[in-house]
């Protein structure tokens, strides 16, 4: 069966080898590059946090956008490996000849989705750790861990990504049974499937932790922890995001109220107006993932992506062993 | 004598349309068996169901002693070919042969290859770019080559011309001959001109029921053409099974399933062919199935 499956892939195997081996090489030089700049910055500033921040980005052009490799591959791969899998034969009625081999479809499918999902999660992990490496300096200059555009690139979820995306395109050409509206599925719902759950579900992989400050103070979460929503918080539980001026439309009201002072005398300044909301029980606000989450974080969301690409494959398998070829 | 082939009220459905309704047949082994119906009577449903390929809705088939499943045993004693002569397209006919040998624990690629080469078969060019002849010879040769006990195809010679049937009935009847009645064969058309010269056993189809099956010679031996002398078919229709009657000039000649001698001196029995016989029951079978049609309402 594997000779079968390297048959057929081969060509599409070897294709994708080359331009992974050429992203490759251009993340590779490019990354020394940034590297070095990295290690000179380091030697200038010599422990001088604010010359850090006076540097300019470290990438332009092009190369900035290599991560959106690590977004764009997956996808590619399930819309072009996965969605054929099976729809293909069905099309084409390969099926009829290699499903009339002494071989079961089960272990037919067993043998073609286990390598397809192990070539999907090589892919994606090569691409994620090539992107990990080339990102180091400027993650250590960016305190920015938990955003898309890093978070979603390095790591380890981008395997989960590209195993889910496989199983996504072999699931839904097994429903479609055929190739081209399959792909167009695989597409819609891949993009779907991580906007939901980047947005609605990571949030809340653990429950955040809030910290309540002074209000005439500030706070910043150490490290590149995650804020999820920072404000001031009234006795009564009323919240208001932070920025003084929607902190001022309503809270400065109320304050103005509780002072006494009319409307007419516009009350006084910002601080006077925070210590007098403080003075009556107000407080500064931050709800936040700690930074030290990144990695349960990154293992939860493979973890959910996985799941999910096993049940889909759980899918595909009840369908190809029970429908009438 | 064992049989190859069993079926009991084996019936397929897809959604409210009958593809197949209640068949019972039986295909001893070693024979050679023609499966023979007009378009849509259920032959392909037949065939893919005896192959594993697809599964009934009701009623059993046995064969070769036990029912299609998904298992590499019985895999390997059948050999299936679809009507489309499903082959990858860019392979070649050498890379199909390999696939066969690591999906097969038995396969005979030197019989394929020397079939092959025998027919002037090029093994190195992608299967797409040879004759529909050719690719139905590749397709041949690499379910020979697994050896089956059984083997069904299902319109073989839809894509095939006059020296390209030829060729392959040649390749049939010498498979045949050499596996030494070891092997059962059959073959669906919607002619029976085409199966009449290799087959010695019959499935006729109509309007997706059975409408008879058995030994050729028998069924030849046990129906006739009866021409009576007068308008009045009664005794006969009374002694023996009518399954067509044609009326040429007022005289009618009537195609009977014998019950018995036929009496009526006056009576002129002849022989039937194998045609005489399909087209007989064909007719019998779309006068039941336009019947049937009108009353569940078709949709297809």
């Amino acid at each position: 069966m594997t000779w079968l499956v390297w048959r057929q892939y081969r060509t599409q195997g070897a294709i994708a080898s080359v331009l992974l081996a050429a992203a490759a090489a251009v993340i590779l030089v490019d990354g020394f590059q940034i590297a070095s700049h990295w290690h000179s910055i380091l030697v200038t500033c010599a422990g001088n946090g604010g010359c850090l921040s006076q540097q300019g980005p470290l990438v332009n052009g092009v190369v900035s956008d290599l991560p959106y490799l690590t977004l764009i591959v997956p996808v590619v791969l399930g819309m072009l490996w996965g969605a054929p899998l099976v729809a293909h034969e069905l099309e084409t009625r390969t099926s009829d000849f290699v499903w009339a081999q002494s071989v079961t479809r089960t272990r037919w499918l067993i043998v073609k989705t286990g390598w397809l999902l192990l070539a999907a999660g090589i892919c994606g992990g090569a691409l994620a750790a090539l992107t990990t490496w080339w990102s180091g300096p400027i993650n250590a200059l960016s305190a920015t861990a938990f955003d898309p555009g890093q978070f979603d690139t390095q790591g380890i979820v981008p395997i989960g990504y590209a195993v889910f995306a496989m199983a996504l395109g072999i699931a839904t050409g097994t429903v479609a049974r055929r190739t081209l509206p399959a792909i167009a599925v695989v597409l819609g719902g891949f993009i779907a499937v991580r906007l939901l759950i980047s947005n609605l579900l990571r949030p809340h992989y653990i429950t955040a932790v809030t910290t309540y400050y002074h209000l005439t103070g500030s706070f910043t979460p150490p490290g590149q922890a995650w804020v999820l929503g920072q404000g001031g918080v009234s006795p009564t539980g009323v919240t208001v995001p932070q920025g003084w001026g929607s902190l001022g439309t309503v809270a400065l009201g109320s304050c103005q109220k509780l002072l006494g002072v009319g409307p007419q005398t516009k009350g006084g300044s910002p601080a006077a107006i925070l210590s007098c909301l403080q003075a009556h029980g107000w407080r500064g606000f931050a709800t936040y993932q700690p930074a030290d989450r990144y990695w349960p974080f990154q293992g939860i969301e493979t973890g959910i992506y996985l799941l999910l690409a096993a049940a889909l494959i759980a899918v595909t398998f009840a369908i190809v062993r029970r429908r009438d070829a | 004598m064992s049989m190859a082939i069993e079926t009991h009220e084996l019936s397929k459905r897809y959604r409210r349309v009958s593809a197949l309704t209640h068949c019972t047949v039986t295909v001893p082994q070693g024979r050679v068996c023609a499966l023979v119906g007009p378009n849509g009577a259920g032959k392909t449903t037949l065939l893919r169901m005896l192959a594993g390929m697809a599964s009934p809705t009701s009623g059993t088939a046995s064969v070769l002693g036990g029912a299609p499943r998904q298992d590499p045993a019985f895999l390997s004693e059948v050999g299936f070919l679809a009507q489309e002569i499903p082959l990858y397209r860019r392979f070649t006919g050498e890379d199909h042969i390999r696939i066969g040998t690591h999906l097969n624990q038995r396969w005979d690629a030197a019989l394929a290859r020397t079939r092959l080469a025998e027919l002037r078969i090029p093994l190195h060019q992608p299967v797409g770019t040879l004759s529909g002849g050719q690719r139905a010879q590749v397709a041949l040769a690499l379910t020979l080559a697994k050896r089956p006990r059984l083997l069904l195809l299902d319109e073989p010679f839809a894509a095939l011309d006059p020296l390209a049937r030829q060729n392959f009935l040649a390749t049939l009847t010498s498979a045949v001959a050499d596996a030494a009645g070891r092997l059962t064969l059959v073959l669906s058309s919607h002619l029976v001109t085409d199966l009449e010269r290799v087959c010695d056993h019959i499935i006729l189809l109509a309007g997706s029921r059975v409408q008879i099956y058995g030994d050729i010679d028998t069924l030849l031996a046990e129906h006739k053409v009866l021409a009576g002398p007068n308008q009045d078919t009664g005794p006969i229709e009374r002694t023996h099974q009518v399954v067509h009657t044609v009326t040429t000039g007022g005289r009618p000649t009537l195609l009977v399933r014998l019950s018995g001698p036929v009496t009526d001196p006056a009576c002129q029995a002849e022989d039937v062919t194998l045609e005489d016989l399909v087209l007989a029951y064909m007719g019998a079978g779309e006068a039941s199935a336009a019947k049937h049609l009108t009353t569940v309402g078709e949709d297809s």
